[in-house]
C-alpha cells in the first residue's frame, strides 16, 4: 500500500490543478433544511466549492455512471431505417466520494461487466477518477458500518483521510499515483501518522455504531428466506408512497425502462433509457395488463429481498451499503432498512 | 476494474424484413421475417426476441417457430400494446429490429426418446407451436406425444390449418377444448384441465410443457401432479416484462431469477418454491 | 396520407394551455405543418366542424355547455382533453364546495341570476376522453411528445409515478425538509418537479397518480403539521373531484 501526505494547506492547490486540466465533480452545499446542511455532487470549478466534511449527500454519485437519462440509440426511420448506438464517455474526477459509495460503484461494476457487459456504462465508468474520502461525520440514519461498508480495498484512485493537519492519502491505482505526482505537493508518511490514520478511521467507524443490524450482516439471505411471509411488509407497506424515493437516492438501485422519442419530423429519433424504480406500481405490468407485483406489500418485499438475498447471490455480498439515504428522504418513514432487517430478526428468533 | 469492453451497444437490432403476414384471428397475426444479414436467427424452440418498431418502441416477442436452416423464422403476434399495434400496421417488405434471441429453450434434448405432454392455453400456443413443430420435423426422435390445447372461444383457436393437420396425425394425440363454445362448435367445452381425464401417461417417462396466461398454470400443475408427472419434468414458460433481454433493467426479476436470462423456459421444480413465479 | 384535421376548444379556463402551444416557438411551425388546423380561436380566424382531432381545454361549469361539448365528441375522432381544467376539473373546482348560489353572486354581483352554473367538472365526466395532457399550465415539451404519439398512431406514454422521481432527479431538496408541505408524492409526474424547482412546493395539478396512497398522504402532511382542514385545502386545490367521484 502506498501512502502519502498532503498537507491541508496544499490540497486546495491540489485541486485547483485538477481543474485547470480536468472536469472535477465533488461534494457542494446546497441549502440548508431543517436538518441542517444539504450536500450534493456537483461541478467544482474553485477549491473553495469542494466540501469534504459531509455526513451524506443526497444523492449518490450514481449520476456520474448512470445518468438519469442516457441515450442510447440513434435512429431513421425512413426513408431508409438505420440505427447507430450511442456510448459516451468523457473523462471526469469525482473528488470526494464515501467508503459506502465507493462499495456501491465496485458493485455497479460487478452487474454492468458481468453477464452481457454494458457498453454504456463501462465507457463511461472508464472515464471516471475517483477520489475517496473517508467521512468525519456521520449522517443520523447511516448504518454503513454493519454492512461492510465502513472501508473498501478497492474502486478508488486516491483515498483520503483527514488526520487533522494533513490528509493521507492512499493510492489505489496507477492512474491515482500519477495524478498525485503530476499534481498535488506530497510528503512521506511517518509510522505515526499512519497510526493517526487508523484511530481516526476506527474512531469514526464507532461513531456509525449508533444505529447497527442487531445481527451479522451475512445472515440477511437466511433472514429474508425466512420472512417472505411476514406481516411486517404488509404493516409497512401499507403507507408506502410508491414515490420511489427510496430507489432514486439509493446508490445500488439501477433499474431502468426504455423508450423511443422523436423529433417532430417524425423521421429522426433516439432510444433512451431512465432510472426506473421497482417501487412504482407499473414497474412489473406488462403490455396485456397484467401486474405481477401489483401490490404496495409485493414491490416493498421485493426491493428488501433483492437487496438482502437475490443480488446477494449475485454479488456474494448485501446490495445495500448503508448509507441511510432511503431512511432518510422517506416521508412516511417506512423505508429503514435497520428497522425492517431489525425487526425481522426480531420475529424469526 | 478489469472488464472486457463488448464488440458495440448489445442494443442496436439487426434488420429483418416481413416476407409473409398470415391472419390468425382479429388480433392476432403472424409474420415470418428474414433477417436481412442472410442468416438464420440461429434460435432454439422457446427462445424470445425484442422486436424494435422504430419511434414506436420494443417488445419481447416470443419466436412461434422450430428452428431452419435459412434466414427465416416466424413470429405470432397479438395487438395489445404500441409496438405490437403498429406491427400489425405493417405490411409485407416492412422491417423491424431485431434483437437476440434471448433466453432459455424447451427441453429439446432431455425430451428425446421421452413421451411429451404439451399443454397450451391461449396464444400460449404461440411459444409451444415451436417445440410441437420441432418434435414433429423430428418424430423419431420423441416418444408418445400428446397435444392439448385450450381457448376461450373457437374464434381465439389460433394456426387452424395446423391444428386441423394436427387432428388427422396417427402419431399424435389432439385434444382441444374451448371455455365457451359457439353454435358450429362439436367438440370439447370446458377449461383445459378438463381434458386431463382424458389423457393417459406414463409419469416416468414423460415431459410436460406447459404455457399459457398466468392463471392457468396453478391448475394445470394440481392435474399433473395428479398424474403423478414429477415437477422435475414440468417445464413451463413464464411472460414477464423483458425490456432488455440482458438481465439488467430488473423488470423481469421474479425473486432471484431475471425470466429474460434464466427464463423464460423454467423447470416446475426450480422455481415452485418462488413467492412470484406462479 | 392527408394531414389530420386538428380543431381546438375551450370551455372553462384562461386559455394558458392554448397558450403554451402557440408559445412552442420553433416547435409551432412544425407542429402546424404536420396538420390541418381547422380551428383555433386563439391563435386564427375561421372554423370547421370536419376535424379528426379535437384538443379541449377548460372544464364544464354549466349545463349549457354540455351540448356543444357532445358536438365536439361527436365530430372528433380523437379528443384530447388538455390541461388540469380539462383533465381533473381544475381550480374551477373550488367552488363545488361551496355554496353555489354565494359563488354566483360574489362573481356576478347583483346580475348572478342571469348566469347559470353547476358543480364544475373535467371533460371526462360528461363525455368519454381519449387522451388527457395534464398539467396547469400543460408543459410544451409533454404536449409536443403526445403530439407526435398522436400523429404516429402510437398511445403516448406519461409517467406513472409521482412526482417524486422527477424531483430526486433534479437533486431538489424535498420541501418537506424545508419546512414546507406538497403533494408531489401523490401526483403524476412529467412535469420534470418544475414548481419545486423553482423553489415552490407541488400543488398536484397534474393530478393522481393510477392508484395514489391518499391515506399515507395525509398521514404524512399532519405528520408536518397541517390541520385536518389545510390537508383537506390542499387535496381540493386540484384533485377535489377525485372526492366527490368516489
Amino acid at each position: 500500500m502506498e501512502l502519502k501526505k498532503i498537507d491541508k494547506p496544499d490540497l486546495g492547490l491540489f485541486l485547483q490543478n485538477l481543474i485547470k486540466d480536468f472536469q472535477v465533480e465533488g461534494v457542494k452545499r446546497k441549502g440548508q433544511s431543517v436538518y441542517g446542511q444539504s450536500f450534493f455532487y456537483g461541478s467544482i470549478n474553485a477549491p473553495d466549492e469542494l466540501c469534504l466534511d459531509f455526513d451524506c449527500t443526497t444523492m449518490p454519485p450514481k449520476k456520474y455512471f448512470i445518468p438519469p437519462k442516457e441515450e442510447l440509440l440513434k435512429f431513421t426511420i425512413a426513408p431508409k431505417p438505420e440505427v447507430a448506438e450511442v456510448i459516451e464517455s468523457k473523462p471526469l474526477i469525482i473528488f470526494g466520494v464515501h467508503p459506502y459509495d465507493l462499495k456501491a460503484v465496485n458493485q455497479m461494476d460487478k452487474i454492468f461487466s458481468e453477464g452481457n457487459p454494458d457498453p454504456n456504462y463501462l465507457k463511461r465508468r472508464e472515464g471516471i477518477l475517483l477520489i475517496g474520502v473517508d467521512p468525519t461525520k456521520v449522517s443520523p440514519r447511516s448504518f454503513w458500518n454493519s454492512m461492510e461498508a465502513a472501508s473498501v480495498s478497492s474502486g478508488f484512485d486516491l483515498m483520503l483521510t483527514d488526520i487533522g493537519e494533513s490528509y493521507l492519502v492512499e493510492v489505489g491505482t496507477d492512474k491515482g499515483g500519477n495524478l498525485l505526482k503530476k499534481y498535488a505537493k506530497v510528503s512521506s508518511v511517518t509510522k505515526e501518522e499512519e497510526q493517526k490514520r487508523i484511530d481516526v478511521r476506527s474512531k469514526i467507524w464507532n461513531m456509525c455504531k449508533k444505529r447497527a443490524l442487531n445481527f451479522p450482516m451475512r445472515e440477511l439471505p437466511s433472514l429474508l428466506v425466512n420472512s417472505l411471509n411476514s406481516p411486517l411488509w404488509d404493516e409497512k407497506a401499507s403507507k408506502c408512497l410508491s414515490c420511489v424515493t427510496c430507489n432514486m437516492v439509493c446508490p445500488t438501485c439501477y433499474c431502468f425502462d426504455v423508450w423511443d422519442d422523436v423529433e417532430l419530423d417524425l423521421t429522426h429519433g433516439q432510444r433512451y433509457r431512465r432510472w426506473d424504480g421497482c417501487l412504482a406500481s407499473d414497474f412489473a405490468k406488462v403490455a396485456t395488463g397484467e401486474n405481477f407485483r401489483e401490490t404496495r406489500a409485493a414491490r416493498y418485499r421485493h426491493r428488501f429481498l433483492r437487496k438482502g438475498q437475490y443480488l446477494f447471490s449475485k454479488l456474494n455480498d448485501a446490495a445495500c451499503v448503508g448509507c441511510g439515504r432511503c431512511a432518510a428522504y422517506c416521508l412516511p418513514d417506512i423505508a429503514d432498512p435497520v428497522d425492517v432487517f431489525n425487526r425481522l430478526k426480531e420475529a424469526v428468533k | 476494474m478489469n472488464h472486457s469492453m463488448p464488440d458495440g451497444s448489445p442494443y442496436v437490432p439487426k434488420w429483418a424484413e416481413i416476407s409473409r403476414i398470415e391472419k390468425l384471428t382479429e388480433s392476432e397475426k403472424l409474420f415470418e421475417l428474414r433477417l436481412s444479414n442472410g442468416q438464420p436467427l440461429g434460435h432454439k424452440p422457446g427462445q424470445f426476441v425484442e422486436v424494435s418498431v422504430l419511434g414506436i418502441g420494443e417488445a419481447p416477442i416470443s419466436i412461434s417457430s422450430p428452428p431452419i436452416n435459412d434466414n427465416s423464422f416466424e413470429l405470432a403476434v397479438r395487438k395489445v400494446g404500441n409496438v405490437t399495434n403498429a406491427m400489425h400496421n405493417l405490411g409485407v417488405g416492412g422491417k423491424l429490429g431485431i434483437r437476440g434471441p434471448f433466453g432459455t429453450n424447451f427441453p429439446i434434448d432431455e425430451a428425446k426418446g421421452k413421451d411429451i405432454l404439451f399443454v397450451a392455453g391461449g396464444i400460449g400456443l404461440v411459444p409451444l407451436r415451436s417445440f410441437i413443430k420441432f418434435v414433429l420435423e423430428n418424430r423419431k426422435d420423441y416418444g408418445e406425444v400428446t397435444v392439448l390445447f385450450g381457448a376461450r372461444n373457437p374464434s381465439e383457436q389460433l394456426f387452424l390449418s395446423e391444428l386441423e393437420q394436427w387432428r388427422g396425425r396417427k402419431d399424435i394425440s389432439y385434444l382441444e377444448t374451448v371455455d365457451r363454445a359457439d353454435e358450429n362448435w362439436k367438440g370439447n367445452v370446458g377449461v383445459i384441465t378438463t381434458l386431463f381425464p382424458k389423457v393417459q401417461v406414463d409419469p416416468a417417462k414423460t415431459i410436460c410443457v406447459v404455457v399459457g396466461p398466468p392463471v392457468m398454470y396453478r391448475f394445470v400443475i394440481m392435474e399433473t401432479k395428479a398424474k403423478g408427472i414429477p415437477d422435475k419434468q414440468i417445464f413451463l414458460s413464464l411472460e414477464r416484462r423483458m425490456k432488455c433481454g440482458l438481465g439488467k433493467c430488473g423488470h423481469c426479476q421474479i425473486n432471484n431469477i431475471y425470466v429474460c436470462q434464466d427464463g423464460p423456459v423454467l423447470r416446475y421444480s426450480d422455481i415452485f418454491a418462488l413467492e412470484e413465479a406462479l | 396520407m392527408d394531414k389530420p384535421r386538428v380543431a381546438f376548444f375551450d370551455f372553462a379556463s384562461c386559455e394558458g394551455d392554448q397558450l403554451q402551444i402557440v408559445n412552442l416557438e420553433e416547435d409551432l411551425l412544425k407542429v402546424v405543418g404536420a396538420v390541418d388546423v381547422v380551428s383555433f380561436r386563439e391563435a386564427m380566424k375561421g372554423h370547421s366542424d370536419n376535424y379528426d382531432i379535437a384538443f379541449v381545454e377548460g372544464s364544464i361549469t354549466r349545463r349549457s355547455d354540455e351540448p356543444r361539448l357532445l358536438e365536439i365528441r361527436k365530430n372528433a375522432k380523437i379528443l384530447v382533453a388538455i390541461g388540469a381544467c380539462a383533465t381533473i376539473g381544475g381550480v374551477n373546482l373550488l367552488k363545488n364546495f361551496q355554496d353555489l348560489e354565494s359563488v354566483r353572486k360574489f362573481v356576478y354581483g347583483d346580475k348572478f341570476f342571469q348566469y347559470e352554473t353547476y358543480p364544475a367538472r373535467p371533460i371526462k365526466a360528461v363525455v368519454p376522453v381519449d387522451l388527457e395532457i395534464h398539467q396547469c399550465p400543460i408543459n410544451r415539451d409533454e404536449f409536443v411528445m403526445a403530439f407526435k404519439a398522436l400523429l404516429m398512431g402510437k398511445k403516448p406514454e406519461f409517467p406513472n409515478y409521482p412526482v417524486c422521481e422527477d424531483c430526486k432527479k433534479a437533486e431538489n431538496i424535498c420541501v418537506f425538509e424545508m419546512g414546507m408541505t406538497c403533494m408531489g408524492p401523490v401526483t403524476r409526474a412529467g412535469c420534470g418537479a418544475c414548481c419545486v424547482v423553482e423553489g415552490s412546493v407541488c400543488w398536484g395539478c397534474r393530478g393522481f397518480i393510477d392508484h395514489p396512497n391518499a391515506d399515507s398522504e395525509r398521514e404524512v402532511l399532519a405528520k408536518y403539521g397541517l390541520s385536518v382542514g389545510d390537508i383537506l385545502k390542499k387535496f381540493r386545490l386540484y384533485t377535489g373531484f377525485s372526492e366527490v367521484s368516489k
